[in-house]
């Protein structure tokens, strides 16, 4: 929670949860990525093979991260790249602020990164007086509003239309034509054309590290990674040393994933692969390609439980249906990554102390399990961190932050299955349209909002049965 | 110790400082790539080149099929003026297109920051996704594919691949190039509010032009 709120998450979700212009924000994005990643699904009935085969080409890459690591390293710099090596985000950010330096860079576009956002890089560019423009529309967006993204996919989606005219009015020069999202699409896109061309060094994350051919590989809808990293003179990349794929054919077997859990297409628009600078003779692209390996706790994931959140491939789809995301939206996590699988990761990057709440703000509905597309058992390791931050003496008072009775609840699995068990009966009855307006044990937050009711059984029964199977095997 | 040397050694440690084989690794790596037609969608028609139509199609590219690389010039000719634009446009200077009579189209040598339209040759298109690839070059520029409001680019129908596997084989042995792009449909956001809007900071529109060069039986 380093650089950003400070608040506890009690008042933050409660602060969230009395924002309606928020809470329309959250849906007219979730609900749209919600059905569209349900069409693309049913347009793709080998996605249950296929999530099978991504979880397993993750686990393969992890079970053998260091020889691809290397290997990336050799392949990235026979091509003519610089690979360095951050053990923690304040060197991640020297090396990128020490590289913007010794370009002797004004001004520096950037590509969205959520690695970018975890190692707080905007901060270190501005501490460092480098100017920093954002090229993406939604972290142009939050730029604007001197804001976080709130989710991984959508970083602006807190903000209605309306919202994002006040902000591109006040700033864009000339104003939009109008205020819909078409008009201000085309304003933004004028006024950044001019950074694209201008910019000293373009920076941007990585969505694959492919160890064969030492290319990183980036996916966009609107252009503007190329548009960042082609004319700078320098192009720095930065990503997390999960990021590696054995083969270029393994990156497509995920990107397959990735885009179809992520908005519902099929492929993003632009899949780019850079493998080093400018060759001799190429009509263009940067003279200088720098490649900052971050490890940033995920080392120490390695070896303990949480392991297997090392295959998340950011795709945002838990947070798209989590009951909780959509309530509270991304900043009231106060991380850097929200919903489901921020609750899990927040307590690596930030340490558990600082956000043990966000382990128990979640329902254990297993939504979130059921549709990763790299099978990661959220609710799993989310209970993993309750067992911890009751080990590490973090919880003391029985009604804490967050969810009241309902966590208190959840931290007593005994207690919770008959809770849930009573309400998901209750639920069916009430919820036939698949959204409900009150749940037993949770007035406070069904007031104002609906929670989907259950798909069938509670998630500690499918647990449990889950376990009994493992167990007879 | 670098900071190198002790991320690798807490990674290695952190498998419980086990390593294998190289040979071994690429083998289950490639085991992890079998039955491919398991795990990626079938084809949206029996003939690549149609299935590539089909899937672009419905991104909202355009797609006119010319017999000839010699009816190319028109066919952009066409094109611009059903958009209603003047006609002209940047040339990617590559002797395919170049080689090629554009008389009646002015070329611009050089892609302008918020040029009209340009045409560029694809390397090859992908059916399963209609998708077209371009790869930098000395005679192919990248910005020529992001600058331009339209994209027209001419594909061979002979290029056309199956699957993804199938491009990404071909840069198996060290031919990647600098920047390898899939151009899968125009320029587009879902930022403000999840609603779709065409032609971000990319081409609004893309074109495509397939050069029927197969034999057909
Ligand atoms: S945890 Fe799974 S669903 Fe969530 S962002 Fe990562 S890959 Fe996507």
């Amino acid at each position: 929670m380093t650089a950003q709120d400070q608040t506890s998450f009690k008042a933050r979700a409660g602060a969230a949860l009395a924002d309606t212009t928020l809470k329309l924000a959250i849906d007219r994005t979730t609900g749209t990525a919600e059905r569209k990643r349900a069409a693309a699904l049913a347009g793709f009935p080998e996605f249950e093979a296929a999530r099978a085969r991504g979880a397993a080409i993750k686990d393969h890459v992890i079970a053998n991260l260091d020889h691809y690591l290397e290997t990336f390293e050799r392949n990235a710099t026979a091509a003519g790249a610089k690979v360095h090596w951050a053990a923690t985000a304040e060197e991640a950010c020297d090396i990128v602020v020490r590289l913007c330096r010794e370009a002797d860079a004004k001004h520096v576009t950037r590509s969205k990164s959520m690695l970018g956002e975890e190692i707080h890089l905007p901060d270190a560019l501005a501490t460092a007086g480098i100017e920093r423009v954002e090229t993406d529309l939604a972290e142009h967006i939050i730029q604007l509003a001197g804001e976080h993204p709130s989710h991984i996919i959508w970083p602006a989606m807190h903000r209605t239309r309306e919202q994002v005219a006040v902000l591109f009015n006040a700033d864009h020069k000339p104003p939009p034509d109008a205020e819909d999202p078409a008009s201000m699409v085309q304003s933004a896109r004028r006024v950044l054309r001019e950074k694209f061309l201008s910019a000293d060094v373009g920076i941007s994350g990585a969505n694959f590290l492919v160890a064969d051919t030492g290319a990183t590989c980036t996916v966009t809808n609107e252009g503007n990674a190329e548009l960042t990293t082609t004319p700078p003179r320098v192009h720095i990349v930065t990503a997390g040393i999960e990021k590696l794929v054995p083969t270029t054919a393994h990156a497509f077997a995920l990107l397959r994933l990735l885009v179809r859990s992520a908005t519902g297409g099929e492929l993003t628009q632009y899949t780019t692969f850079h493998c080093g600078p400018k060759r001799p003779g190429d009509a263009d692209g940067p003279e200088e390609m720098h490649i900052v390996l971050v490890d940033n706790g995920r080392s120490r994931m390695i070896k303990d439980e949480f392991r297997e959140m090392l295959r998340c491939i950011r795709c945002g789809a838990c947070m798209n249906h989590c009951v909780v995301y959509r309530q509270i939206g991304g900043h009231a996590y106060g991380g850097t990554y929200p919903g489901p699988m921020g609750a899990v990761l927040t307590p690596v990057l930030d340490g558990l102390k600082q956000s043990r709440d966000l382990p128990f703000a979640c329902t254990m509905n297993g939504r979130c399990a059921e549709v990763c597309p790299v099978r990661i058992p959220l609710p799993t390791l989310l209970r993993a961190w309750r067992v911890r931050s009751w080990e590490e003496g973090l919880e003391k008072a029985p009604m804490r932050a967050g969810l009241g009775l309902w966590a208190t609840l959840a931290r007593r699995p005994g207690l919770y299955r008959l809770a849930s068990a009573i309400a998901v009966r209750t639920l069916r009855v009430l919820g036939r349209s698949g959204w409900i307006r009150s749940l037993p044990l949770a007035g406070g937050w069904t007031e104002h909002r609906d929670l989907p009711a259950p798909a069938g059984g509670t998630f500690m029964e499918r647990y449990k049965a889950e376990r009994a199977k493992g167990d007879s095997r | 110790m670098t900071t190198r040397d002790s991320i690798l050694a807490a990674v290695h440690a952190g498998l419980g400082g086990l390593r294998a084989e190289p040979d071994a690794i690429a083998a289950e790596a490639a085991g992890l790539l079998a039955d491919l037609d398991a795990i990626r969608p079938r084809l949206a028609a029996p003939d690549p080149v149609d299935a590539f139509e089909i899937k672009a199609a419905a991104l909202g590219t355009t797609i006119e099929r010319v017999r000839h690389l010699d009816d190319v010039p028109a066919a952009v000719g066409r094109y611009l003026a059903a958009q209603g634009l003047p006609p002209a446009a940047a040339v990617q200077q590559t002797a395919a297109l170049t080689a090629l009579s554009w008389e009646g189209i002015a070329q611009d040598m050089a892609t302008a920051p918020d040029q009209p339209a340009a045409v560029g040759l694809a390397r090859l298109g992908i059916a399963e996704s209609g998708s077209i690839v371009i790869h930098s070059a000395t005679d192919s520029p990248i910005l020529l594919a992001f600058l331009p409001l339209h994209h027209i680019v001419v594909l061979h129908a002979s290029s056309v691949v199956a699957h993804l596997e199938d491009y990404a084989r071909l840069l198996d042995g060290g031919s990647q190039p600098r920047n390898a792009i899939l151009i899968t449909g125009p320029s587009g956001t879902t930022d403000i509010e999840g609603s779709y809007v065409r032609g971000a900071h990319g081409p609004g529109f893309v074109h495509v032009i397939i050069v029927n060069d197969r034999s057909r039986a």
